[in-house]
């Protein structure tokens, strides 16, 4: 309750103000009971969502909400967020008129959309076959053992996530890996490692 | 920017960048395709560019990022213009040199040019074997232009192709030339693109789409995106011309998120048509209007099939549909939509400009023109190539390619991407074309051409390309949902050494199956892999099922390592490389591998130095037993050295 209470009190006071002075955060503090510290913690939380929604709104309609855009829109959505929120998903649904089944299927056949939030630093590993033949399956194992990640999932501590991908053309080079969109060619296992070190 | 109104606008424009450039002033052209971008060319150009300010020659020297070259392996691939010298694998630490030598000293850099088999060097980018044997007409324009740059396409005479299509030619003049042209579709099918523009234009409606599929999925194959990053408005003209000869106003290009460079550069390249009146309404004059969005697929293989494309642009899931109507005569939003490969329309203002007969003037009788090849996998020159249609396997891959590397033996082809199929040596003179390569079991595909030597297990690789076939399968239709599943199951089990008696023939049956039931070509072409491996490579499925003998040493559960204890000189090596702390030894000792630790990553045969050989993999024979624990090596260290 003091939670939906804050929403409305602390969006009604940034609208007039644009930003919430340290005098109103205390007296609000008082009036509802909750600890400073919380309260301005809430306040950045509720801030984070209202951006979002923002970002999610303007994505929307620079596609004009426009249906067939659902894809378009959900993919910009997944650069920005590296992953697809419910809440997002269900105000780009309704914001275009689809059922939300249909924004689920598109999430659940495309590969690059993630329904769980993905790590910092996106490590691909490519698959394809001329990688393959190249000994991907080799470099695969060296990267799973070196970021302590198995392929498709993320870090506990949301560092990394490893993924693999099935051509990235440019099989001259491989077996490639890419890390946080930077590619390499067949690192060895010492590269791998700096490579990993120098992500924070 | 005015826009251009006429043809002769459009020369007019032409004639003053041309005026402006002095093809004798020295232009260093960076490669910076994806594959040298990887290998670092954005930092060697800022390094190119200092050393030029450095030297002072700002005013004296051009620096232009093309698109790809096709060289990959070599890259960052530089070439120096007027000479056309060229420098593979240069490096920021080289740029100094480079520039001092060039311009100051007028002397060639000779460890960054390319060495032939006796090790003389080439300087020109042309007498270099890998490009002396190609036929570049289609991609050979990559190299002078930057994609960015409308400028530099309408330099090298871009859109004049399409000038003379709207005002001297009538839709039907241009569909004929390109039904003339027999331009087959270069995004796998072959089908005649002049007979599919012919079906949209006849279909009724008003309303019609023109589309370009580079929705590259093909593991091995980079041709559309080479040409899409490296010269994005040779496909856009293309595509055009495609629309005034159809009737069509509205066009998409649907590319892989997997391709952000060629994502931007056809944005940007979007945007100068737009502003000098190449898209847009009235292009030219001509009252022809026509205006192009792009779609990202979201990584899905079977996306690039035509019906689940179109799908995929209403936005819905791209899965494909039955096409007893083809997407010719109904596709996005149930109306005409004509849909062809990158390539295929980079092709179309060649054959608008040089004429149906040029055309036809070069390939084998079914299949005219170049084709672009993905050339990958375990040739010395990888890299894209274009060639006449009809060149044969052998001189794509040893006079292009280089031959195999490392000295090994060559195994196999494998064309056509995962429905495609490969080929054996006994049919390295086979001349490709689309007919002769679908003849021997294969395909053309997109064009992905991936070598394979004596390394490589062909029951390997068809589990490979059925188990992608099975993840990509969209679920639609029960034979290729599950038939492809079947034929992975089994094939995993004999790669797993648990092959039985009747394998060979189950496969070949559920093949069948798969093949004439499935619903798209995904389905109908998956058995591919497979069938022509039984057909080519027998005996190494059979070896597998009854030896349980991996010939090429690839497959896990058929092998096992073990150290000579003859050959080992206890250097250590292996034993502090290998990730499961399988091998033991010490000083002097012989080392040994626990069978039971081993998880057969391969690490210590790779890293034994070859004046040891010590580590033997051994398949289909029992692991010799090892030396008892500490006994001393025969070759005591240092004795040898």
């Amino acid at each position: 309750m003091a939670t939906a209470k804050a929403r409305t009190t602390s969006a009604e006071v940034q609208g007039l103000s644009g930003q919430l002075p340290e005098a109103v955060l205390s007296r609000v503090s008082d009036k509802l009971g909750i600890p400073p510290g919380r309260l301005s913690r809430m306040v950045e939380v509720l801030e984070q969502v209202v951006q979002e929604k923002g970002d999610a709104d303007s994505i929307v309609e620079k596609y004009k909400a426009d249906k067939s855009a659902l894809i378009q829109i959900l993919l910009e959505i997944q650069r920005e967020r590296r992953w697809l929120p419910k809440d997002v998903l269900l105000s780009v649904c309704e914001k275009l008129g689809v059922p939300l089944s249909r924004a689920y299927r598109i999430a659940t056949f495309y590969k690059a959309f993630s329904l769980v939030p993905q790590g910092r630093h996106l490590v691909t590993v490519c698959m394809g076959t001329a990688c393959h033949i190249r000994g991907s399956p080799r470099l695969l194992d060296k990267v799973v053992k070196v970021v302590n990640v198995n392929p498709g999932e993320t870090s506990a501590d949301q560092k990394f996530t490893l993924e693999t991908v099935n051509c990235l053309g440019c099989c001259a080079l491989g077996p490639v890996i890419v890390v946080d969109g930077e590619y390499h060619s067949n690192p060895s296992s010492n590269e791998l490692e700096g490579l990993v070190a120098a992500c924070d | 920017m005015a826009k251009l109104r006429s043809p002769a606008d459009l020369e007019k424009k032409r004639e003053q960048i041309v005026s402006k450039r002095d093809p004798s002033k020295p232009c260093i052209t960076i490669c910076s395709g994806t594959g040298c971008h990887a290998l670092g060319s954005d930092k060697l150009h800022e390094a190119i560019v200092t050393e030029i300010s450095k030297n002072g020659l700002r005013r004296k020297v051009d620096v232009r990022r093309t698109g790809c070259h096709g060289f990959c392996e070599r890259g960052p691939v530089v070439v120096i213009f007027p000479d056309e010298t060229c420098y593979l694998g240069m490096k920021p630490a080289d740029a100094s040199e480079v520039i001092s030598k060039t311009f100051v000293e007028k002397q060639l850099v000779e460890r960054l040019l390319y060495k032939d088999g006796s090790g003389a060097s080439v300087a020109l980018e042309g007498e270099i074997p890998f490009y002396k044997h190609q036929t570049r007409t289609v991609f050979g324009n990559n190299r002078l232009i930057d994609p960015k740059s409308i400028d530099d396409y309408l330099a090298v005479g871009g859109y004049s192709a399409l000038a003379k299509a709207l005002l001297q030619m009538s839709p039907e003049q241009v569909l004929e030339q390109v039904k003339r042209a027999n331009l087959r579709g270069r995004g796998g099918g072959g089908f005649p693109a002049g007979v599919k523009w012919e079906t949209t234009r006849n279909a009724p409606g008003d309303t019609k789409y023109v589309i370009v599929n580079a929705d590259e999925g093909d593991p091995g194959a980079f041709m559309d995106r080479s040409l899409l990053e490296g010269n994005p408005h040779v496909v856009l003209e293309g595509l055009i011309i495609g629309a005034y000869a159809i009737g069509s106003h509205e066009g998409f290009v649907y590319v892989r998120q997997e391709y952000p460079l060629a994502v931007s550069n056809l944005t940007a390249a979007l945007g100068q048509a737009r502003d000098y009146g190449l898209l847009g309404k009235n292009i030219l004059g001509s009252g022809f209007d026509f205006d192009v969005t792009i779609h990202r697929g979201a990584g899905a293989f079977v996306s690039g099939e035509s019906s689940a494309l179109m799908t995929a642009i209403e936005g819905m899931v791209g899965e494909p549909r039955p096409k007893y109507v083809r997407t010719a005569v109904s596709g996005i939003w149930e109306r005409p939509s004509n849909l062809n490969n990158v390539e295929t329309w980079a092709n179309v203002p060649l054959i608008i400009n040089r004429g149906a007969d040029w055309f036809t003037g070069v390939g084998t009788a079914g299949s005219k023109g170049t084709k672009i090849f993905a050339l990958v996998g375990k040739v010395n020159n990888t890299g894209l190539v274009e060639v006449p249609m009809g060149m044969s396997l052998r001189d794509i891959i040893y006079k292009i390619g280089g031959g195999i590397r490392s000295g090994r033996r060559f195994k196999a082809v494998q064309t056509g991407g995962p429905s495609g199929g490969c080929l054996p040596e006994s049919l390295l003179d086979l001349h490709v074309d689309f007919d002769e390569l679908t003849g021997a079991g294969s395909m053309m595909g997109s064009g992905g051409m991936i070598v394979m030597d004596e390394d490589t297990c062909m029951v390997d690789i068809a589990r490979y390309f059925t188990n992608f076939l099975a993840d990509e399968s969209c679920g639609k239709c029960i034979p290729c949902r599950a038939g492809i599943e079947q034929m992975l199951e089994v094939l995993e089990r004999i790669c797993a050494g648990k092959g039985e008696k009747g394998d060979i023939d189950l496969l070949e049956e559920i093949s069948d199956v798969v093949r004439d039931a499935s619903l798209c070509a995904l389905g109908q072409t998956a058995p591919n892999p497979v069938m022509s491996t039984i057909r080519y490579f027998r005996d190494e499925y059979v070896a597998h099922i009854e030896q349980k003998r991996c010939p090429a040493g690839v497959c896990k559960a058929l092998v096992s390592y073990f150290i000579d204890p003859v050959k080992c000189s206890a250097c250590g090596i292996c034993l502090r490389n290998c990730p499961a702390d399988a091998i033991s030894g010490g000083k002097n000792l012989v080392h040994i591998i626990d069978q039971q630790k081993c998880i057969k990553c391969n690490t210590c045969f790779e890293i034994c130095p070859t004046r040891f050989s010590a580590v033997l993999r051994i398949s289909g024979e029992p692991v010799p037993a090892a030396p008892p624990l500490g006994t001393e090596v025969a070759r005591k260290k240092g004795k040898q050295e």
